[in-house]
């Protein structure tokens, strides 16, 4: 693998359809892991996830693939739905993970915001429209969650920036893809 | 950490202040229980009375600032799955039975 075949224009080419896949299915992983965790979690709100997932897609974003990151979550989040998921935790993490990549993406042309600046926005994000979703079905009562919830996202999101911060550096010094 | 980083993290904690501010400023405690049969007003006490009212159908609890239908002779019982409430503005309604419960 030489390092100049890494970006191919805006051509996909097989090495990044693999990529992605691979992505994915780690996500989906890592998604199951976090399903078995977020029993204890209930106890700060009903939903709440680490969203490690999400580091996945940051990496993505941070290396400037925009398109990759939208690839990964749009197909991780049907996945585990179909895997895991009801149709309504299917609309809500549809609602969350759409805003995030949206404001990951935007945040990542921003050449003062690093890794950590776009997982905390994306965290928070994320927890807020999710909670926003929650309301059409669950009903407004939800919403005594927000501040819990946004506290816990961008906890989460600072978690998954130092981590994506660590991967890209070890991707930078291997050359990996 | 960067420069925008910075801006990113005061403006989620603005954020999380605005939102607790926000919701304690319109979950106001209610103060009196209003509970109307028919359209008619038969029950209208404070929220810490106390007591427990039978409407003839349907039966409320009052008990220590909270509210709820604790049995109902309605077919869908959509009143006595309404829960808890305690909140200004909250209400329980039974449809069947014409009874709504109502804090103010
Ligand atoms: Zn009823």
């Amino acid at each position: 693998m030489s390092a100049k075949q890494g970006n191919c224009g805006n051509r996909i080419n097989i090495k990044s359809i693999t990529l992605y896949a691979l992505f994915v299915a780690v996500c989906l992983i890592i998604g199951y892991l976090e399903s078995l965790l977020s029993i204890s979690l209930i106890a700060v709100a009903p939903g709440v996830k680490l969203g490690l997932s999400n580091a996945i897609a940051l990496t993505l974003i941070c290396r400037g693939d925009t398109k990759g990151a939208w690839a990964v979550n749009i197909t991780r989040i049907c996945l585990s739905a179909l895997l895991f998921g009801s149709p309504i935790s299917f609309l809500f993490s549809l609602a969350g993970g759409v805003a995030s990549t949206a404001v990951a993406c935007i945040l990542s042309k921003l050449k003062s915001v690093s890794a950590i600046g776009i997982s905390i926005a994306g965290g928070a994000v994320h927890n807020i429209f999710q909670c926003v979703a929650a309301t059409v079905f669950v009903g407004v009562g939800v919403v005594y969650y927000l501040p819990a919830l946004l506290i816990f996202g961008a906890l989460c999101g600072a978690f998954c920036g130092v981590l994506v911060k660590l991967v890209l550096n070890k991707i930078k010094i291997n050359g990996i893809f | 950490m960067k420069k925008g980083d910075i801006i990113i993290i005061s403006a989620v904690a603005a954020a999380f202040v605005l939102s607790i501010v926000l919701l304690i400023s319109f979950s106001k405690q209610g103060s009196r229980v209003v509970i109307k049969q028919d359209n008619k007003i038969i029950y209208n006490k404070s929220i810490n009375a106390n007591e427990t009212v039978d409407t003839g159908t349907n039966t409320v609890v009052i008990k220590d600032g909270i509210v709820y239908m604790s049995d109902a002779t309605c077919k869908n019982q959509v009143c006595v799955n309404t829960g808890k409430i305690s909140k200004k503005g909250e209400s329980i309604v039974c449809l069947p039975n014409k009874v709504i419960v109502e804090i103010e």
